[in-house]
Parts: structure tokens; sequence; C-alpha cells
């Protein structure tokens, strides 16, 4: 519990009406999109502005509080999980589009604002926020920040880092300060490149400049059915291998299709195995022509059905499907848990012949829904809690992330490693890196108040002695070398 | 800089990397292939130069995947021959690769090209690093695989480091495939009638990768399949009013661009709208990123003090690429965050060891005039 000292200074740092200390409120802040990680925080605070973000944080820093910044609670990694007897910050009370500037494409956008919402504001100018998490509806920008967030375009447009061109921060110790500059280049160390992804740990971003890119003139999407995994697999090898640089490859597997046909029937085949989305855009001299080549690819490999979209409204059935397939499985399992790994886009097959190998072995299903152009995998995993399999499942879904570091990819793609996966970071970091990286955090945060347990592994969550350390495949083949 | 009494060590990999520096004490100077030697504030003379000239080669390159990883001595140039002959490159371009640069000094220094339209720079093409600090703890940061958000990317902040927080031993870097074609459009112009060009361009859906100014000339460079590339240059020549280039003849614009490039005294970054009345205003030899807000000038060295001063003006940053031998800021104004960095120099390199100097008095908590 907070003292009245305490309470009196965060009423004077935002005012009065914007606390919110009655335990049943508290209570809507207990978790995020992680919601197997519970903590009601003692005060939330709902600053206005920027001056307001800076006044609590200084609050914080006065009397040693940590504080956890929260956008809309969509994260999946546990990353807005609040602390203890800390406060949260939310920024749902700044969502504001500040400034949009055709002429150097670029928008100002509070931190709350939602990331189709920059889209929406800047769509009459005919530019558009390129990275697009599925969330994109109710996520917010600030927490696209703290989680660096990709999305089913990032493969061709990269993700948030590459399109925040800068920032103002609050710092852990109440400063402001901008990181970045008017150029997506800087000319010195990038610190805005650091905290993008920092997951909350090293401040809070006020205003956000994003790049805007503009609409390309032409986007061809197509739906092809394969008869296996492999072979969509092999496909997506293919095209990359031709030199095309699609703006995005999708792959769902039987079970995905299933759950996702069963929610809003998006027309994807009920029998097939295995189904990739495939998207180009660009210049239609060039989309055309490439387009032609994924066709004649997706024949070479035996595809089952190829489903052009004709139209705009044929293109957002398609992804519809695509999108709705996490909360889908809601329809074919009472209880799932969404997993966020890496691996080498060459090692999928791999990759989900062992899950598969796994989910029998646990005696469950695993669902597959994965941006396969990077080999970004989200496999579901899943279970019913009232037969006491949740434990099972936990260890089937960690397995499966360290799996993906064992064949030399990584914990988390777009996630975040927040409350869920810290423990797991020594699996893919020694523990110099992590050293390392606690400096970093210290350069920023000397005091560790800002978002205090996520990210980096700690005893109190971990236990003192971290998870043992599995080398890197690069590393056995002598590749590389841990000094 | 270096003085007589300095020791020269060539480390070779990761291991010798880190013996130079674990257990050593006294003043590092790091020096790849010295094409940037140069740029930012002089190095103070150091006691021990760690030369990167033998911390060369591929370590991983599985072209199906699109990554590699290489040893950050390894000069760029080389590196693109290689990953060419599977139709791969990193797709990043600055004035001095053709002069040697080395991956590592390109990140360093974070320089960029003409491709940063499409590409960025290598900020945005690193996707893991291994570095070893001025105690010589060696730490990786990222990973092999392009889409990875797990910790923190710490060679973002090794990115226009010069070297202050760490040497670059190792660098991952995400490929692109090499088009199928390319094609290159000129418009002979004063560089007010080249940014109105750039807003018609900018404005359309034909994506060019490359659109720069550089004295009298505008370039825009499209790239994708032989059809498109004709389609799309035909129809931005149209468009501007000037000519497709032969390949020798885009060969030759660019290496004029290059050219200046190379020869220019201040580095600016601005909002590009800005960046056209920065460099008219400094009355020198202008290359202008039009889409980028990158530009070079050349301009006598007892001119640069007036370059940094229109550049922070107007919102920007610049950093001098020719050492003045006349009293001159290295760099226009520091960073807003510069406590940060310093505080950051102190956690990661607490004697102050590595490449001293190059950020002039940024990391010694003098007042920042």
């Amino acid at each position: 519990m907070l003292d009245a000292e305490v309470l009196h200074a965060f009423s004077s740092a935002v005012g009065a009406a914007n606390v919110v200390s009655d335990p049943v409120r508290l209570r809507s802040y207990e978790c995020d999109g992680l919601t197997g990680f519970k903590q009601v925080p003692s005060l939330v605070l709902l600053p206005l502005d920027t001056a307001g973000v800076a006044a609590a944080v200084r609050v914080c820093h006065r009397y040693g509080i940590p504080f956890v910044a929260r956008g809309a609670g969509t994260g999946l990694s546990g990353g807005a999980l609040p602390v203890a007897d800390g406060v949260v910050i939310s920024l749902q009370r700044l969502r504001k589009v500040v400034e949009v500037d055709p002429v150097d494409r670029r928008a100002v956008v509070q931190p709350g604002v939602t990331n189709l919402d920059i889209t929406k504001a800047t769509a009459r100018h005919g530019l558009y926020y390129a990275p697009d998490p599925s969330s994109q509806q109710v996520c917010t920008i600030g927490g696209n920040v703290a989680e660096n967030s990709g999305g089913a375009h990032c493969l061709k447009y990269g993700f948030t880092t590459n399109h925040v061109l800068s920032m103002t921060v609050v710092l852990p110790d109440g400063e402001v300060v901008t990181l970045g500059e008017d150029t997506g280049e800087q000319l010195g160390p990038d610190l805005r490149g650091v905290f993008i992804g920092s997951e909350g740990t090293l401040g809070i971003a006020c205003d956000i400049t994003v790049r805007l890119l503009r609409v390309p003139e032409t986007v061809r999407t197509l739906l092809a059915d394969f008869p296996s995994v492999t072979a969509a697999g092999e496909v997506v090898s293919d095209i990359i291998a031709a030199g095309i640089v699609p703006a995005a490859v999708e792959m769902m597997d039987n079970l995905a299709i299933e759950a996702a046909e069963k929610a809003v029937g998006a027309g994807y085949t009920l029998t097939t195995p295995a189904a990739l989305v495939v998207e180009l855009d660009g210049p239609a001299a060039e989309c055309g022509n490439q387009f032609e080549q994924v066709k004649a690819i997706c024949d070479r490999h035996g595809c089952t059905r190829l489903h052009i979209a004709k139209d705009a409204g044929e293109r957002a059935k398609i992804w519809q499907g695509r999108k709705a397939a996490f909360a889908a499985v809601g329809r074919i399992s009472p209880d799932y848990i969404v997993q966020d790994g890496v691996v080498p886009r060459t090692r999928l097959a791999e990759v989900l012949g062992r899950i598969e190998t796994m989910g029998d072995a646990a005696g469950l299903r695993v669902a597959n829904v994965f941006h396969a152009g990077d080999g970004n995998l989200h496999p579901l995993v899943l279970f019913d809690a009232d037969a006491g399999e949740l434990e099972r499942a936990e260890t089937l879904s960690k397995d499966i992330t360290e799996l993906c570091v064992e064949l030399g990819g990584s914990l988390s793609g777009e996630h975040g490693i927040g409350t869920d996966k810290a423990c797991s970071m020594p699996r893919m970091f020694g523990e110099d890196d992590l050293a390392v990286m606690d400096r970093v955090r210290a350069g920023f945060d000397a005091a560790k108040l800002s978002n205090p347990g996520k990210l980096l592994p700690t005893p109190r969550l971990c236990g003192e002695k971290p998870g043992r350390y599995r080398p890197h495949p690069l590393e056995e083949a002598g590749v590389i070398e841990r000094l | 800089m270096t003085d007589t009494k300095s020791t020269t060590v060539a480390p070779a990999d990761l291991r010798t990397a880190h013996e130079a520096l674990a257990g050593t004490t006294g003043f590092v100077e790091i020096r790849g292939a010295g094409t940037a030697e140069g740029w930012a504030g002089a190095q103070e003379p150091a006691d021990l130069v760690l030369d990167t000239g033998k911390l060369t080669g591929v370590l991983a390159y599985n072209p199906a995947d699109m990554t590699v990883a290489v040893r950050a001595g390894t000069p760029l140039r080389d590196l693109q021959a290689e990953l060419a002959e599977q139709g791969q490159r990193v797709a990043f371009d600055p004035a001095r690769v053709a002069r040697g640069a080395t991956v590592g000094g390109l990140v360093a220094t974070a320089d960029s090209g003409p491709l940063a339209l499409a590409h960025g720079s290598m900020r945005d093409l690193v996707i893991g690093a291994t570095v070893v600090l001025a105690d010589g703890t060696v730490a990786r940061t990222g990973g092999h695989v392009i889409k990875n958000v797990a910790g923190y990317d710490l060679a973002k902040l090794m990115h226009g480091s010069y070297g202050c927080f760490g040497l670059l031993a190792e660098i991952v870097l995400r490929l692109h495939p090499v088009s199928a074609a390319t094609a290159t459009v000129r418009i002979d112009c004063r560089l007010g009638t080249a940014a109105e060009h750039a807003a018609t361009v900018l404005a359309s859906t034909l994506e060019p990768v490359a659109l720069e100014w550089a004295d009298g000339m505008l370039l825009v460079r499209v790239e994708g399949t032989e059809a498109g590339c004709e389609t799309r240059a035909g129809q931005l020549a149209e468009l501007l009013g000037g000519a497709v280039l032969s390949e020798q003849g885009a060969l030759a614009a660019w290496k004029r661009h290059a050219d200046l490039v190379n020869d220019a005294v201040v580095r600016i970054g601005c909002r590009p709208s800005r960046l056209p009345g920065v460099l008219a205003a400094s009355g020198g030899t202008a290359v202008a990123g039009l889409g980028t807000g990158i530009g070079t000038v050349k301009v006598p060295y007892e001119a640069i003090e007036a370059v940094h001063d229109a550049v922070t003006a107007v919102g920007g940053t610049s950093v001098t690429r020719q050492r003045s031998p006349l009293p001159a800021r290295a760099w226009g104004r520091p960073p807003s965050a510069v406590r940060t960095l310093r505080e950051l120099r102190a956690a990661l390199d607490p004697g102050g060891r590595l490449c001293r100097g190059r950020f002039e008095n940024w990391f010694t908590g003098e007042a920042i005039s």
C-alpha cells in the first residue's frame, strides 16, 4: 500500500480525477493479453499529456515506486503485467493524432492512438502506416514501440523499429528527451533503436513520429491449398529463391483452418492439410509478372486449389480467415496457449515435424499459424484446463519456443519476452550477454523502476539458478564461439 | 591519430579480439580500413590500436535463409562479390564501399547510400552482432533470424557509435535479392526544381529505390523486373522531363554521385523538405537524398560552423566528414538524450578507454556549448 504522502504526490502530478484507487476498478488492470499472470496494481494513473506522464514518473522516482506503462493491454507476453506495490501508468488518455505531414510523409501521434487509426488518419493523403500486428484495430502505437511489433507484412516492410523516426520519451527519472531525429538515419548512436522493443523497461514513449508509406499501386493476393505442410513450405522457399520479396506469406495447417472456418467462414478448404496466403504489392508493372511466377511455383508443388482475390472485398475475406485464427481455436478447444517463436525459414518443415511429435508425446493438439516468409511460428497449444491439462500445455508451449532457439532461431518474433519468457532467456543468451543487457538498462534506469521483472530473468522470478544454457547450433558447428 | 608509443594488435577472430582488451589497460583506438578516419571528432592518441584488418571472412552463409554472418573487418565490397554469386546482396551502397570500407566500420559510422530510400541503413539490415566491450566482455545481441524481439537490440547502440561502446567483432546481416533489372532516369536541374520533382515522384506509385540530387543532376533509380523497370523508368522520364540513361550512362552518373559524396566535408540529416534550403544556404557543392533527408556538402573549412548552425536551426543533425585544420566543431548539436549516452558510456566503458574524442565533449561531462 502506498502512504498518504505518495498518494497526494500522484494526485498532484496527474490530477486527483485521473488516479484510480478503487479496488474493483484496479482489477481491470491486473493482466494484459496473457491472462495466466495476474497482479492487481496499487494504483492506476491516467495522465492527460506528456507533462502528466513525466510528473507521474518523477513521483515514482522520488519515492522509489516501480511503474508499468500500459496501452491497450493486448500484449501476449505479460509485458504490461503490473508490479506488486507499483503503479500502472495508462496511456489511454493520450490518443490524439498530433500532426500528419503528407509532404515529408510522417505523422506525430500520441502513444494511446491505435495502430489502425494512424492509417485511417493518413489514408486521405494516399499514405499508410506499414506495420500491421493482428491486433491493429485495438493495440496502441505506444505498445507497438515497446514490443517492436511486426505483423503479416513485415517480411517486406520491416518492423516498428523501421517505421518510427523519433519519440518523446519520459526517462525513468522523469526527464523528457527526444530519441531519434527528423530523418530515419541518425548520425550518432541509435538510442531510438535501443528503446524500441525494450518492453517498457527503459522509459515511456509519448509523442511518436512515424514514417508513412505511399499506398502501393497494386495488391495481388492468393490463397492456395497444398497436400502437405512440407509442400507449402517448399513453395515459400521457391518464391524466395526466385528473388521475389512478397508483401506477406502466411501458412495455416489443417487444425487452424478448421478453427478459422468455423469462426468466420472465409472460404478456406476444410479438408486441406495446409494453405498459404501469398500477397504481392507494388507497381502494377512489377506485380503482375511476379504473381504469375508465384502461381507457377504453386502449381509445381501440387497445389490443389488456387483462389485469387478478385477485389478488395475478397482479399479482406482471405485475411479475415487468417487473422481470426488465434481467437477461433477457442471453437475447437476449451483452452489454448498462443506461442511465438522463430526459426530460420529453411528449418520450417523440421520444426513442424518436431512440434507434432512433441504434441503427440504430450497428448495435446497443436494448431499452426505462421508468418512463413520469415520463419515466425505461432503454434497454438490446445488443452482443457478442466481436464487438468494446463501444466502439460504450458510445458509443451515452453519447450516449443526453446526448440526454436535450438534450431538457430529466437524465443520471440513479435510478442516479446515480457513475464512469460524471461526465464527462458538464458536458453538463448549467455550470462555475459544478459549482464551486458542489464548494464544497458542501468544506463537508462539505474533504479530499475521502469517495468521491473520483464525481459531479463531475475532470481525472484526464475530462481537463483537460471535454466541450463544450451549451445547455439552455430557454436556447436564451430562457427561462433562463446568465450 | 596515434603517437609512436602505441602498439598495434590485429585480432583475426573473436578470441584474439577478446584477449586484446581483457586484462589490458590504456586507451584504445579502433581502426578499420581507415575510410572514415577523418569523420567526426579525432581519436585521441591511444596506447593500443586495434586493427580489424585481419578480422575478416564469412562465418555462416545460407543463401536460402538470406542471412549472412561475417567478421566485422570484412570489406563490404568483398562480401557483396561473394553474395552476388548467389544473386543476393546487402541492400546498402554508401560511396566509400568502393574504397574498401568494412562492414563494422559502416555500422559504427552510421553511413548510408542512395538505396537508403528503399532499404534504410545498416541499422535496418543488421540482425545480430557480437561485441567486445572495453573490458574484454564478449556480448551477443540479436541472432540469425530476421524477425527477433528477444532482448535489447545492442546493434542499434553500436550503430553510429564510432567504436565508443565496444568493438564490433561479428555481424549478422539480412540480405535481399539482386533485382533482375535496374534503370536510372536523369534530369538536369537546380536543387529547387529537383525538390519539386522529388515531391512528384514520391507522390506517385512508381516506387524509386533511390532519389538523389547531385550537383546539378537529379537521379531517380528503379529496380525490379526487366519489363517493369523499362515501363517505370519511361513513366518517370515522361513525368519529370528527363532521360532514361544507358547502362554505361547510369554507372557514370552514380560514380559522379559517389565521388561528390566522398569529397564532402559535412554530412547532414534533417526533415527531407528542409534539406534543400540548408544545402543551398551553405553555398557548397551538395548531394541531397531528397526522400531520406540525408545530404552532404563540400564547403571551405571556415564555413563548417555556419553549416552546423544552419542545420541546427532547422532541427537537423550534422557531422564532419573531413578533419578541419581550423578549429571547428565536428558535430552539430548533440542529441537530446546526451546524458543517457554518457550513462551508457559509463556503464559499458567505465574507464573511457575506447575511441576517445570521436564525440568531442559528449562523454566527458563538460558543459555542452
